[in-house]
């Protein structure tokens, strides 16, 4: 072997790329050969060097793009083999969903129009529903409550039937209110985003702040966490709002929504939120809410650690 | 893995949803490490996804199914390599509720914070070595991409990009050489 052809065989040995034989060749040359070890030396140093430059994908970004992805499935994007879909088809896959405890969001994240539907609007029916503006008779829908086969081969299928109704008023509105304090608790998140948005200038009324709480502290979405969180900012300084947002901080699985709680947390100083960040800190395995939560600390002339 | 494949290509949402989540974190640190940025990052991946999903069903399983959904992502990847070559690169500055900030110093400054003693080094090196991968052409950077960071063999990289072992190798050894140029002195 001569030392051209090991300088080319060298990138190829270093990424085990190279046939058995031709490796033993490469190695008797390398024992013998100081010029082309020094070679293997660079190749192994720079490999090291780029090594470090490996980026990290920021944490939320992940997030952030299965979000996205579902969201344009969700939304239609079409698939080829799909065929147009019957009313049949579409209480199978009603159906199909529902055994399968999969919440198929109705209406797409984002959507502005906040529409009561199913087992919700039927909850309203005889409870004197807003006289504001009432459109009868809408669509009908049907949610599946249980199934069950028997012995001869045929199946009972349980199901809740009910109208879609369109109200509107004022956000204000009491009837209004209610319908969103019930609508925040709907099981899709793209109607709890919306109505937890509405409520959130209202938290200076009991019920509206204890939604709102009650949304950061359950709440299964994000989204809907962060905007719950959003209306909670002219009650930081309330004890007991507090006392739910350090669980929340502890417990939230989402690094922006702890990166929030943070945030309102350090907005009123009190002696226990130097303990709870420095909990934090401790078992914070994302980045950027660590380094806030030491930013926020070192404001606040606390030690980091209780080391 | 194959069952999986099957209930997604029958239509099981449940199923193409878990055949994501077992292939997309590696899918956006490719894209990531490419490109760099990662609004284009989260491009790549809507587009390679949306791509899978909507052609599942050509898929014959006589590949792995990591194959072949490399050779959607690569080719989205080499896509936007090669338009980058052409126009200027883009400002790397997004604005933040904490005013404009560098995307890549975050990262930066997150791993000097994490290791002080070796954040002065890397400023110095990590401008040598990004215009180092600059220099390789849209296929040598990729080739050098899948084999050094993403750890796949040389016949499984020339699969995906369509090309032979023998392919993979040359452009291998054509962007060992041309970093090995610029950085010289540095490593
Ligand atoms: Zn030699």
């Amino acid at each position: 072997m001569t030392c051209d052809s090991v300088a080319r065989l060298i990138p190829l040995y270093f990424y085990g790329e190279l046939m058995p034989e031709e490796e033993d060749r490469l190695e008797e040359h390398l024992h013998a050969c100081a010029p082309c070890t020094r070679e293997m030396e660079r190749q192994r140093a720079m490999a090291a060097a780029l090594d470090r430059r490996h980026t990290e994908v920021p944490p939320l970004l992940l997030g952030a793009c299965r979000a996205d992805l579902l969201a344009a499935i969700q939304g239609g994007a079409p698939r080829l083999f799909e065929p147009a879909k019957g009313p049949w088809t579409l209480f199978l896959e009603a159906l199909a969903a529902t055994l399968a405890g999969l919440n198929r969001y109705r209406t797409p994240v984002g959507a502005v129009a906040l529409v009561a539907v199913g087992f919700f609007a039927a909850r309203f029916t005889g409870a004197g529903l807003p006289a504001s503006s009432l459109s009868p008779a809408g669509e009908v829908f049907s949610t599946v409550r249980s199934v069950e086969p028997d012995s001869s081969g045929r199946v009972q299928i349980a199901f809740d039937e009910t109208r879609r109704r369109v109200v509107s008023g004022a956000a204000g509105d009491r009837d209004i209110q209610r319908l969103l304090l019930a609508a925040a608790r709907e099981d899709n998140p793209a109607v709890r985003v919306e109505s937890v948005d509405l409520l959130k200038s209202r938290a200076d009324s009991g019920e509206v702040r204890d939604a709102l709480l009650n949304a950061v502290a359950r709440d299964s979405n994000a989204g809907v966490r962060l905007k719950a969180l959003d209306g909670l900012k002219p009650l930081a300084g309330d004890s007991q709002v507090r006392k739910i947002l350090a669980q929340v901080l502890l417990a939230d699985d989402n690094p922006a929504v702890r990166m929030q709680v943070v945030d309102l947390l350090v907005s009123h100083r009190d002696d226990s939120v130097v303990g709870v960040l420095q909990n934090l800190v401790q078992k914070e395995d994302n980045n950027y809410v660590r380094l806030k939560c030491e930013k926020a600390l070192k404001d606040m002339n606390a030690s980091i650690g209780t080391f | 893995m194959d069952s999986l494949i099957r209930a997604a290509q029958r239509g099981d949402q449940d199923a193409f949803e878990q055949l994501v989540r077992a292939h997309d974190q590696s899918v956006l640190r490719l894209a990531m490490n490419l490109l760099r940025s990662p609004e284009d990052a989260r491009d790549v991946y809507q587009e390679a996804f949306l791509r899978v999903y909507r052609n599942l069903d050509s898929f014959r399983f006589d590949c792995s199914f990591h194959t072949w959904l490399y050779r959607i992502v690569t080719n989205i990847c080499l896509d936007r390599l090669r338009k980058r070559k052409v126009r200027k690169e883009e400002s790397a500055v997004v604005e933040t509720s904490d005013g404009p900030i560098d995307r890549m110093e975050v990262f930066e400054e997150e791993s000097a914070h994490a290791n002080p003693e070796r954040a002065v080094w890397n400023r110095e090196l990590n401008e040598r070595i990004e215009s180092a991968l600059q220099d390789l052409t849209p296929r040598e950077r990729m080739v050098f991409e899948l084999r050094h960071y993403q750890g796949l063999r040389l016949r499984n990289i020339g699969e995906m990009l369509g090309t032979t072992e023998e392919a993979a190798k040359n452009c291998l050894f054509r962007a060992t050489q041309k970093m090995r140029a610029v950085l010289g002195d540095c490593v």
